[in-house]
């Protein structure tokens, strides 16, 4: 199995809010802003609950701060 | 370097580690074979790490934010772990293995070789959960 391929908006997202910083919305998810960093760098997948924390905070739904573009394995099935 | 309450304190724990178990190995080969010399340090050591570990994160606690663990941290954890116990489980078949050849070839192996072996396997286990812990965050999978 490759690697999920999950792409955000949370950078964009941020600044949209009055250029919310990384730690202001790590304290409105519950997580630390080392986290948010990794997260927002397509580093680190989170788990749904704090997906959905995220996408919260923003106040839009979870396919606006959240994209799946496939795997590795998938794109090479589909072609 | 720009490092998390989390990082300072797999940090400080690694250097204790390196540190008092440097030392405990270093006084041990200088003296091998004395069990009781090796207990006497390896009591010591246990004293000195937990000393070391309350002072600093007492310290660290007092100059950085605190944080508690998130979801990140605990995945983190968990592969540091796995990696450990990997560690520790070659260890750990390396001795047995030493031990049965040792008996079939009949050559004495000590108590106190035994127990310092398992001791270096326990510590670089630890040492691997660590290193890998800090290499996880530094990556900032």
């Amino acid at each position: 199995m490759g690697n999920a391929h999950i792409r955000n908006n949370i950078r964009r997202l941020r600044f949209d809010r009055s250029e919310m910083t990384q730690q202001q919305l790590a304290e409105k998810v519950g997580v630390t802003r080392q986290t948010v960093i990794a997260i927002e760098g397509d580093k680190y997948s989170p788990s749904l609950e704090v997906a959905f924390r995220i996408a919260r905070a923003f106040g839009v739904p979870l396919e606006e701060v959240f994209q799946y573009v496939g795997t590795e394995d998938s794109d090479e099935n589909a072609a | 370097m720009d490092m998390s309450y989390q990082e300072w304190s797999i940090t400080g724990s690694l250097a204790a580690m390196l540190v008092v178990y440097g030392y405990y190995f270093a006084a041990v080969l200088r003296h091998v074979g004395q069990l009781e010399f090796a207990l006497g340090r390896l009591i010591f050591a246990v004293i000195a790490i937990v000393v070391i570990e309350i002072v600093y994160h007492i310290v660290l606690a007092l100059e950085t934010h605190p944080e508690p663990k998130d979801e990140r941290d605990v995945v983190i954890e968990a592969k540091a772990y796995r990696n450990a116990y990997f560690a520790y489980g070659t260890g750990a078949f390396l001795v047995i293995s030493a031990v049965i050849a040792a008996g079939l070839a009949r050559i004495a192996i000590t108590p106190f070789l035994v127990v310092n072996l398992v001791l270096l396997f326990m510590v670089l286990a630890e040492v691997v959960k660590l290193v890998t812990q800090l290499l996880c965050y530094r990556r900032g999978s």
